[in-house]
């Protein structure tokens, strides 16, 4: 069953490339919407199968692949896989539908877009460090090629440090995972072996430095960021939207499954350090966002602020926390497509995302006013408005680690109000005002384009109204990750 | 939204004594039943208005263009009418009930449980009533005063949107639902001041509006997670029992009852977060009517909620009353020198909150409910005429009006009864208010006087000031042609001027309780009001007025005019103060993430091998891949030559 969500989207990603090159190319976007949607399907499937009582893996398929290397092919899923599986289905079906219908080189642009859902529903449902390092560096390569050859003026620039961060970021993990299997004694890369063995401390703390280097680039922390706006406004709409909805969520998902789950002594010390990092990386990231000119960057450096959220509550390692960051990250992924699909939307239609130049959108003949009402939505659900899923999120992000860290919790919360500010500023310069007449003609947006939007809107109302949808398929897991083999963690405070 | 619903019946018998007679009519049961049902589903009043905003929602997009917006606009005030019925059966049925709380178990994770409560008592019904009433009087307003907007039907939808939040507030018994209603009304305010966002003035007072609440909101979380986190329930009860046995230390309680006044402060436009108020008057005037009146209310009313936590700290009680103080007298001087009718108006309010404050830091409840009432009543009146006035004559700057008085009759009526009931000196809401303040059963001081009397000259002065300039002189070109309003919004305006001139027998039977204790002040202080509110009247009939722009010759005169005229130039100060700090924060992380950090991550590109220039030009694809190659490469042959070593090495950190 797992298999399927890697392998189906791998092949068909393999035959799209190798189709014949057809007078009619709508058929490689309607393979690639259908793979898409069998993959929601399927989702759908296993969603009513899962069962959210159960602690540790489902629907395990494991068989030794390379035994001397102690690569196993072990896939499974538990509660903190399935969220993100779920948000990594929705938002490829979502970014492959908001693909304009007269893109370049379509059969290598949807192929590399199947691609890369495989490689990353592959690296939440391995099950062994070297499969999970092998799909997290797979999707390197169709992400690189998607802002390399789709993207904006600078694309170049921007898919280069995307790779050579990525690379970096890939190669300090796999140090860490090397270590770990070395010291430990282990022959194999199989989690759960690995998880019996007790390290010392101190060589925890050398592992699991170069584990959180790597993985705050890919998260990404302050100061390891600087890629993700350059790569944001360079990628074309649903690259972002893939980019900032899923990909991120590697990063926090190693967190919480390799930093809490292989190294729980050293995380315990660490912590401290974490948050402090966190609530830095929050203000700074909402410090950035306040002085942008690009409404994409207003959005990609908002992210950085959002993402630091995760961070945070990881550290503080309470039940309520851990919840609390997996919540986080799927409201995250929500917002922020929504955010890039409406923000896809403007650019598509005014040609421009400088919020100098754009002016008095909202107006309701000649504008975009749903476009905008929408806008206002995605915003206010962002700087956390109660009825919307980034609320409840944040509040127990807080609730969760004020207890343990109450001064970081403090600076993100003040980060908080801050994306009130640099989202306002945003949607005052560019929806309120008077429609200047340069923008007076602008071209109707379709039906067609509203409905993911709409969807995603859809989406973080339901769950903001009843958050227990979604924490019903990670509770118990979250408590798993916490306490892994019955040790309990002793806190500090 | 509501998964599951039980009643916690506070008292098992009494909760269904209806007095059922022995004669045990079908009619009475059925009667009973209704009304059973009633009061267990007044949870529903609040989602009436929200229905109505949805239901608007196609006539503001413009999906439904046959029938004009006009539809969504009955289909509102239908809604509110509903909820004004439903309220006002269930009110009249639990006078002398018990208090009945309704918990909604509404999400719970770990060990955190997020129940929301409702609460039906006489008071939480009493404030439903007032808001769905002043809800409803305003949007039967605002048919006559928006009847030529194109965009009635935004209007009408955002209206039921924020009547919903209100009355959910009114009813709340929880302190993290009411935290989320008072953000829907930051929302709501947001989208109705910025109601006519072509205008440049109406777009930075929506973003004003908006900040500025959400300053006190933020800080309001913060005292919310931080009281969450110290094992208090979220509900005010719970609360209330939790401040009994507080188990904190006076420090970190004093900066949990700090945080949890800021968001009042935002709400009810208190200093120093006292401008979006006055910027606000921007937004239509049937919103303004709601804002002035009832949405400062909420945040009082949360306020009044909470005061069993702030008793915990003196340092708190203090804060409410310097601030409530500084506010009461510090608006009402600003009001003086306003010549935007609205602007006279919105700075009197905050004032007036500001006693409401001063009384929530004394611990006298009851009159802060009182002052709510009686001021809300009387300064939505106000604000009705108000919007007549510049529907009829297109401008609201008083020093172009005049004369208006014998033109529009109902409109000066309603203007001269809101500003008596406000202003204590005929037997009106406000004097019984303050009687009942200062009949000797609570515990008052000189001070006390002292403020109310100032507010209360100040304030007479202000409003005999706007009298003589609007109402009574010589007709100017704007008020040459000034025909009364039509019925829709006059309709609204006599019934109010008839609910202010009854409002004080409501609170009559405050006032008229026995002293126990009789002091100098006690006896002095009715007298020393009424007179202070006299004195004031006559000032404002004798100050020369000038008409224009005028300013005073005298250098003295003129600076205490611009003065309190611009705010006590709060807005400058903010802008060299807080603005500048947070834009040039901002421009100095922008300029450090470009320079130094990626600066950092450039020069490091250009001394590797791979240098700035295969950055910057390399785009074929081919080359990276040998650039990946490379990297992997390398790292595995780093890895393996380090691979028998470390143990050393770890030994050797081990030794650190």
């Amino acid at each position: 069953m797992l298999s399927l969500f890697i392998w189906i989207p791998i092949i068909i990603s393999i035959i799209i490339c190798f189709l014949p090159s057809f007078k009619n190319t709508l058929i490689y976007r309607n393979i690639a919407l259908i793979t898409a949607g069998i993959i929601v399907i399927l989702n759908i499937i296993l969603g009513f199968n899962f069962q959210t009582d159960i602690v540790g893996l489902q629907f395990s398929e494991s068989f030794i692949w390379l035994s001397w290397l102690g690569l196993g092919y072990d896939l499974g899923i538990d509660g903190l896989s399935f969220p993100l599986l779920c948000l990594n289905s929705l938002l490829t079906l979502i970014a492959v539908y908001i693909t304009p219908k007269d893109i370049q080189r379509p059969r290598f642009y949807y192929g590399m877009m199947l691609l890369l859902s495989g490689g990353v529903s592959g690296a939440f449902l391995a099950q062994n460090l070297l499969l999970f390092f092998l799909f997290y560096e797979i999707e390197i390569v169709p992400l690189y090629f998607l802002i390399a050859v789709w993207g904006g003026a600078k694309r170049g620039y921007a898919a280069m440090k995307f790779l050579l961060y990525t690379a970096l970021s890939g190669f300090l993990v796999l140090i860490s995972f090397l270590g770990l299997v070395w010291l430990s004694g282990e022959s194999t890369f199989a989690f759960e072996p690995l998880k019996s063995h007790s390290l010392t401390v101190n060589s925890q703390i050398l592992l699991l430095i170069p584990l959180l280097i790597g993985l705050f680039i890919k998260i990404p922390i302050f100061p390891f960021h600087t890629w993700l706006p350059d790569a944001h406004v360079e990628a074309s709409t649903p690259v972002s939207v893939l980019l900032a909805g899923v990909l991120l969520k590697l990063g926090t998902y190693g967190l919480l499954r390799f930093g809490i789950g292989f190294f729980r002594d050293a995380w315990v010390v660490c912590a401290p350090y974490l948050a402090i990092l966190a609530g830095i990386s929050a203000l700074y990231g909402a410090c950035c966002a306040i002085a942008q000119k690009d409404m994409k960057k207003v959005v990609a450096y908002s992210s950085i602020a959002h993402m630091a959220y995760v961070l945070l509550a990881a550290a503080a390692t309470t039940r309520l926390s851990i919840n609390a960051s997996i919540l986080q990250m799927v409201s995250h992924g929500l917002i922020s497509g929504m955010l890039f699909i409406l923000v896809g939307i403007v650019y598509k239609k005014t040609g421009s995302r400088d919020v100098d130049y754009l002016r008095g959108l909202l107006n309701p003949e000649k504008g975009l006013p749903i476009t905008g009402s929408l806008i206002i939505v995605a915003v206010m659900a962002s700087s956390g408005i109660p009825g919307m899923v980034g609320f409840i999120s944040e509040f127990l992000v807080f609730r969760g680690s004020f207890p343990i860290f109450p001064i970081p919790t403090l600076l993100c919360l003040v980060g908080t109000g801050l994306t009130a500010v640099y989202f306002l500023l945003m949607v005052n310069k560019v929806f309120f005002g008077r429609l200047t007449p340069e923008l007076s003609n602008l071209p109707k947006v379709l039906w067609s384009e509203r409905i993911p939007a709409l969807f995603l809107a859809f989406l973080i109302v339901i769950f903001g109204l009843q958050p227990n949808l979604m924490t019903r398929w990670s509770e118990t897991e979250a408590t798993a990750i916490l306490y892994g083999n019955q040790q309990s963690i002793t806190y500090k405070n | 939204m509501v998964s599951e619903s039980f009643i916690e019946k506070s008292d098992q018998t009494s909760t269904h004594c209806y007095k059922i007679d022995s004669l045990c009519c079908d009619d009475l049961l059925i009667k009973t039943g209704m009304i059973n049902f009633l009061v267990e589903y007044i949870w529903l009043v609040p989602l009436y208005g929200l229905l109505g905003a949805v239901f608007s929602l196609p006539w503001c997009f413009g999906f439904i263009r046959k029938t004009g917006p006009r539809p969504a606009a009955y289909i509102n005030i239908f809604m509110t009418l509903l909820s004004f019925i439903h309220d006002g059966v269930v009110f009249s049925h639990i006078w002398q009930q018990p208090t009945q709380s309704i918990i909604f178990p509404w999400f719970s994770i770990a060990d955190l449980d997020l129940s929301l409560a409702i609460e039906i008592s006489p008071v939480s019904v009493g404030a439903l009533q007032l808001v769905t009433g002043i809800s409803l009087l305003a949007q039967v307003f605002a048919l006559g005063y928006m009847e030529k907007d194109w965009a009635i039907a935004r209007f009408f939808g955002l209206m039921g949107f924020f009547e919903a939040a209100l009355g959910g507030i009114a009813l709340s018994d929880s302190l993290l639902l009411s935290y989320g209603l008072l953000e829907l009304l930051t929302l709501s305010t947001y989208l109705l001041v910025g109601f006519w966002y072509a205008q440049p003035l109406v777009v930075t007072a929506a973003r004003d509006a908006f900040l500025t609440k959400r300053v006190g909101d933020i800080l309001l979380l913060m005292g919310i997670v931080a009281l969450s986190s110290d094992g208090a329930g979220l509900t005010f009860s719970q609360l209330q029992n939790w401040a009994q046995t507080s188990p904190l230390p006076p420090f970190t309680i004093t900066l949990i009852g700090l945080a949890l006044i800021a968001g009042p402060i935002g709400k009810c436009a208190q200093f120093p977060l006292n401008l979006w108020l006055d910027e606000g008057m921007e937004g239509p005037s049937p919103a303004s009517i709601m804002r002035n009146s009832i949405v400062v209310s909420a945040g009082a009313y949360v306020l009044i909620k909470l005061e069993p936590v702030f008793n915990l700290s003196p340092v708190v009680t203090d804060a409410l009353i310097i601030i409530g103080a500084i506010t009461a007298i510090g608006g009402s001087l600003i009001a003086l020198a306003q010549i935007d009718l609205k602007r006279t108006l919105s700075h009197s309010t905050s004032a007036y909150l500001g006693l409401v404050f001063i009384a929530v830091g004394l611990g006298h409840v009851n009159i802060a409910f009182l002052i709510l009432f009686t001021h809300g009543v009387a300064k939505a009146l106000l604000f009705m005429s108000a919007g007549s006035i510049i529907l009829t004559t297109s401008g609201q700057n008083i020093t172009e009006l005049g004369g208006i008085g014998s033109k529009m009759p109902c409109t000066t009526l309603a203007y001269m009864t809101g500003s008596a009931g406000i202003i204590a000196l005929l037997p009106l809401g406000m004097l019984t208010t303050f009687s009942s303040w200062f009949n000797g059963n609570l515990k008052v001081t000189w001070w006390l006087l002292i403020i109310l009397l100032i507010v209360n000259l100040v304030n007479a002065v202000n409003f005999t000031r706007v009298f003589r300039l609007v109402f009574l002189g010589k007709s100017q070109p704007k008020t040459k042609r000034a025909p009364e309003v039509p019925w829709q919004m006059a309709i609204p305006m006599v019934s109010l001027t008839i609910i202010t001139l009854l409002a004080p027998f409501l609170t009559l039977n405050y006032s008229l309780s026995s002293s126990t204790s009789s002091s100098m002040i006690v006896t002095y202080s009715l007298p020393l009001i009424m007179v202070s509110g006299l004195i004031g009247c006559l000032i404002g009939a004798f100050i020369p007025l000038r008409r224009g722009w005028n300013r005073p010759i005298q250098k003295s005169l003129r600076v205490i005019q611009d003065l309190l005229a611009y705010d006590f130039y709060l807005d400058k100060i903010y802008e060299v103060t807080v603005v500048a700090f947070i834009s040039n924060l901002a421009q100095f992380t922008t300029w450090c993430d470009r320079y130094v950090i990626d600066g950092v991550v450039n020069l490091v590109s250009l001394v590797t091998v791979f240098s700035g220039n295969t950055l910057k030009y390399n785009t074929s694809g081919q080359s990276q891949f040998y650039i990946l190659t490379i990297i992997i490469g390398v790292s595995l042959l780093i890895w393996s030559i380090l691979s028998g070593q470390w143990q050393n090495i770890i030994n050797f950190w081990s030794l650190f």
